[in-house]
Formats: C-alpha cells, sequence, structure tokens
C-alpha cells in the first residue's frame, strides 16, 4: 500500500491521531499545572509581578540584584549547602549498612526491611510532631543524653543554635533512610555470590569483603543516593517549617524557606528569581556529582 | 567455625534491633504518650502509668479531625485512580506507539522532574485561582491527577511488555486502546500497585500544596489540620496530638504493609532503571 505523503487518507488521520489522544488528559493536565507555571516563573523572575492587581513591569537583573545583596539569602544559601553536607555522607553510609544487614539470609529479615521503611510512609507532618517531642527540653534524647553524662543540662536541640540544623538534618535522614536502603538492596541482590564465595575461599574476612567486593560494586547506587539527596536536600522545606520555621535567629532558614517567606509576602518576583538559583544549584549539584563519579568509576576500572 | 557464624548471626541481631530504636523508636516514643492518662504528664516517665485510649476519643470529639479525614480520603481517592489512567495511558504511547514527536514529549516530561516545586508554585498557585481551584477538592489533587514521574514510570514498565503478544491482539482485530487496556495492563499490574501506592502516600501526607491553596478550615487535610492543632505546641494538648499523628499515619502503614512487596520492588525497579 502506497501512501501520499501530503494528503492523509482518513485512516492515516486516525493512526496519527491515536497517540494523541492517549497522551490528551496528561498534555492537559501537565500544560497547565506544570509546563505554564515553570515557563511564567522564568518571566516573573525578570519582572516586577504584582499578583494581587495583575500588573508587571520589566526589571531585567534587578530581583537578582536584590537577592543577590540581601544577606538573610546569603544566610539561607550556606544553610542550604550545609544541610546538603550533613545529611550527605549519613545518606550515603547509614543506608549501605542497613541494605547490608537485611540482605544476610536470616530468620525475620522481611521484618525488619518493613520497620525501616515506614518512616518513608509516614507524612512529614507526623514525623515532624515526633521528632519534635524528642528533642524539646523534656524529651527523651535530651534526659538520655543527660543520663548518660554527654550534656549537662537537659536542652531543647531545636531552639539552640548550635544543634538546631543538625536536629533537623537527622529528621530528613530519618525519614529517607529505609528508602535509600532499597536502592542499595536492589543493587547488593544483583552482586553474584560467587564473589563472595571464592573470596572466602581465599581468607577474606568479611570487612575485607565488604572493602573490596561490596562498595566497589555498590558505586552506581553510590551515585544515584547522592543525586537524590543533593536534589531533595535543596529543596528541604517541611521539616525546617514544622519544626523551627528557620529559626532560632536564621539558624535553620534554608532556600526553600527563603523563597516560602517571599512568597507569603506577596513578593512573587523575589520568590521566582530565587527559585531560579535553586533549580541553578539543583542542576550544578547533580552535574558535578555525575562528573565525580565517573571519575571514579574510571579508576575503579583502570 | 560454626560458632563464629552463630556469633556473627547473633551480632547481626543486634544491630538491627539497635537500628529498628532509631526508624520505629519515634512512633513508640508517640504512641506511648498519646496512651497516657490526664494524671501523668506528657513527659513523665517514658511508658504510660495507666494507659488510656482518651486521648484517641478527644481527638475525635474536641476536633475536626474527621472532616480532615474525610477530605484526605476524597483528595487521595480522585488523586490515585486517575494518576494511574492518565499515567499509563501517557506511558503506553510513549512506550508503544510510533509517532513524531515521541521522543520530544519524552524529553520534555523527564526534564520537568527536576524542576524544584517551589520555583513553580506562585504561578500555580494564580493559575489555580483563576480556575477558581482554591478552596476545593479538585484543586488539592492537580500536582497528582498526573504526574510526570508517573508516565516515566509506567512507560519503563510498558517497555518491559512482549511485542508478540500485542501482535496477535492486533490480528484478532483489536485496536490500539483495546490493547492498551486488555494487553498491556493486565502485564503491568505490580507497577500500576506501586504507582497507586506512591500516589497515595504522597497525596495522603502531602503539605506544601495544600498549606498554599487552603484558607479555609473546612477545606484541612489531615497534615495541614495536624500542623495547625500543633501550632501551639507548648501550650497544645501534646498527648490529644499524638493520638491523632498515630491516627493519621495508620491508612499509610496498613496500605503499606498491604502491598509491601510491591511497594519495595517499585521503588527499586523506578531507582534502578529510572
Amino acid at each position: 500500500m502506497s501512501r501520499d505523503p501530503f494528503t492523509l487518507s482518513k485512516k492515516g488521520i486516525k493512526r496519527n491521531m491515536t497517540p494523541w489522544l492517549f497522551l490528551l488528559p496528561s498534555i492537559v493536565i501537565l500544560m497547565t499545572f506544570l509546563v505554564i507555571p515553570i515557563i511564567e516563573a522564568f518571566q516573573w523572575s525578570f519582572l516586577d509581578y504584582e499578583l494581587i492587581s495583575n500588573t508587571s513591569e520589566f526589571v531585567g537583573f534587578e530581583n537578582f540584584q536584590e537577592i543577590f545583596t540581601d544577606d538573610m539569602f546569603w544566610m539561607a544559601f550556606i544553610n542550604t549547602i550545609l544541610y546538603v553536607a550533613i545529611v550527605l555522607p549519613l545518606n550515603i553510609f547509614l543506608p549501605m549498612i542497613l541494605a547490608s544487614l537485611v540482605n544476610q539470609k536470616i530468620r525475620a529479615v522481611g521484618l525488619f526491611r518493613v520497620l525501616y521503611y515506614i518512616p518513608v510512609v509516614t507524612p512529614i507532618v507526623v514525623g515532624a510532631i515526633m521528632w519534635k517531642m524528642l528533642y524539646s527540653q523534656d524529651g527523651a534524647l535530651s534526659s538520655f543524653l543527660v543520663s548518660i553524662g554527654i550534656i549537662d543540662d537537659p536542652m531543647n536541640f531545636l531552639t539552640n543554635s548550635t544543634t538546631a540544623l543538625i536536629a533537623v538534618a537527622f529528621i530528613t535522614v530519618w525519614k529517607g533512610l529505609g528508602y535509600y536502603m532499597i536502592i542499595y538492596l536492589a543493587n547488593l541482590q544483583s552482586i553474584q555470590s560467587q564473589l563472595y564465595e571464592s573470596a572466602s575461599i581465599d581468607g577474606a574476612t568479611s570487612i575485607q569483603q565488604f572493602r573490596k567486593i561490596t562498595v566497589p560494586m555498590l558505586v552506581p547506587s553510590m551515585t544515584l543516593v547522592s543525586i537524590l539527596t543533593i536534589v531533595n536536600g535543596l529543596k528541604v522545606f517541611e521539616e525546617i517549617a514544622l519544626t523551627t520555621n528557620g529559626g532560632p535567629a536564621g539558624a535553620t532558614t534554608t532556600l526553600v524557606m527563603y523563597i516560602y517567606d517571599k512568597f507569603i509576602d506577596l513578593d512573587v518576583s523575589i520568590a521566582s528569581a530565587a527559585g531560579l538559583v535553586l533549580l541553578a544549584l539543583a542542576i550544578i549539584g547533580s552535574l558535578i556529582q555525575m562528573k565525580l563519579t565517573n571519575q571514579r568509576e574510571d579508576d575503579l576500572r583502570a | 567455625m560454626k560458632s563464629n557464624s552463630r556469633q556473627k548471626k547473633i551480632l547481626i541481631y543486634i544491630l538491627m534491633i539497635g537500628i529498628t530504636f532509631i526508624t520505629f523508636g519515634p512512633f513508640l516514643y508517640t504512641l506511648f504518650i498519646s496512651l497516657k492518662s490526664p494524671g501523668q504528664g506528657i513527659y513523665d516517665g517514658l511508658l504510660p502509668d495507666d494507659p488510656t485510649l482518651v486521648n484517641f476519643i478527644d481527638a475525635f470529639n474536641q476536633t475536626d479531625f474527621l472532616l480532615y479525614l474525610w477530605n484526605t480520603i476524597i483528595v487521595t481517592g480522585i488523586a490515585v485512580p486517575l494518576n494511574i489512567l492518565f499515567s499509563s495511558l501517557s506511558g503506553y504511547a510513549l512506550a508503544r506507539i510510533d509517532f513524531r514527536g515521541r521522543s520530544i514529549v519524552l524529553t520534555l516530561i523527564i526534564a520537568t522532574m527536576t524542576v524544584p516545586f517551589q520555583l513553580y508554585m506562585a504561578p500555580l498557585f494564580q493559575i489555580a485561582g483563576d480556575l477558581g481551584l482554591r478552596n476545593s477538592h479538585i484543586g488539592l489533587t492537580i500536582l497528582q491527577i498526573s504526574t510526570a514521574f508517573g508516565i516515566f514510570f509506567m512507560r519503563q514498565a510498558f517497555l518491559h511488555v512482549p511485542k508478540e503478544l500485542e501482535e496477535s491482539a492486533y490480528l484478532d482485530g483489536a485496536n490500539k486502546f483495546q490493547v492498551w487496556y486488555k494487553v498491556a495492563m493486565p502485564l503491568v499490574k505490580p507497577t500500576v500497585i506501586s504507582l497507586a501506592i506512591y500516589t497515595f502516600t504522597f497525596t495522603w501526607g502531602d503539605y506544601l500544596w495544600p498549606l498554599i491553596n487552603t484558607t479555609e478550615s473546612s477545606m484541612y487535610t489531615l497534615s495541614i489540620g495536624l500542623a495547625q492543632m500543633s501550632q501551639n505546641f507548648d501550650g497544645g494538648n501534646l498527648k490529644l496530638i499524638s493520638a491523632a499523628s498515630i491516627l493519621t499515619t495508620i491508612p499509610s502503614l496498613l496500605i503499606f504493609i498491604w502491598l509491601q512487596k510491591y511497594f519495595i520492588s517499585g521503588t527499586a525497579d523506578g531507582a534502578i532503571k529510572g
């Protein structure tokens, strides 16, 4: 059957329409609620946009100048980087240990996998309330640390400016442990058991096996976990908004808290400009991470 | 050798139980607080001296817990089936139908996944207002009724459906919609279930968008209601809030435990293939 490229037959039109009919609902929804808002955010960052009156004026890079000269922005920027720097190593190594433990062929590991995964499916508001109680001055953590002599007096970890950021970061780590554990677990289960068998015949100890076989084989998961941690860590909001609300004295104000505060004040152009900085950071972070890992993978192969 | 491996096992169990205190400890702590009687202080001792369910009853009677629960059920009940339907239709077209523009659509969808929500929440807030979707159940679901992640996730699953099965259906005279529904969908059931749980847990626990898009307390979801209740944390009744927190977590927990096999393998697949 020959096809005339210029006049489509009725059947041809129908065939060409079919994929678009499949895509239609998603495209309408994603266009309206995702693509258009993203494009608008780009535009707003170069406008002085009034949300209420719906009026705007082109201001070029003024919004960016304003945020780059705002001390609060830089404080939020540094806090965000610090936050990622605290979470990143914990997210890379703790779930790896968890995955190695629940990868053993022993009884009841299934139960432990479930128990470790539960924080992932817990609403973050509930998680924040639970940790807020644990961290409070009269809470369990403070009493425990006093009783074993690590701290002298009971303290609230969320209102102390030296501990607040670490305390909140740990909520993020807690929430993600199970998720990242599963990523590592899937990777671990793809490692051939012969590798371990021949290593033990050669007399390698468990720790040697972990260092020489497990860790190198887990590099792909480590990359993925790092990228996810960077991208998600830059976006951290709920844990902070619900526990410290950015305090004490801005010690836990992150970029997203900054964006949210600007949004609440209806400074939507400033919020959009800061949002673009956030997007840029996310892209740069993942690119650096990918580049570093490619390097490492090449080194390992060499 | 044998005693050595036995010692190793005991060590592993001790480590695993120790980690349970970190992951599950906060739940137990909250549960114990929620069971403490009016006579016992919130932080007085770890265990409830005289366990009571009065805080759970109060959570129902003295707060709008049932209203928030109802709103959350409606929002989740809209989001889950629609996201499955729309994402699997799109995912199928992108995996199985050859058409011009396919790779552009796919690239665009993947690209949007890296954009932080906080970048476009202000324009989205305005669009929701223009469309009359503020303070409405539909308005609360717009981020979940079709997701880039869902489309990509379903597409990955459809890529693995054997072509021969579809071809024999076409020979029997089926059209593309029939092949999608009758041949392909049943074969990707585990992925559909994982997507359902993802959408469920996300919508059930979502906080930022409901916070922005609801101003009337009659439209609050459980997350917003709980956050409001715990706002006056020091003065508030923490035992009641703990009880409400436990109740809020139970549906997510039950669904997860019921379908955890799919959920966990779905997470792994999504992570490794994605």
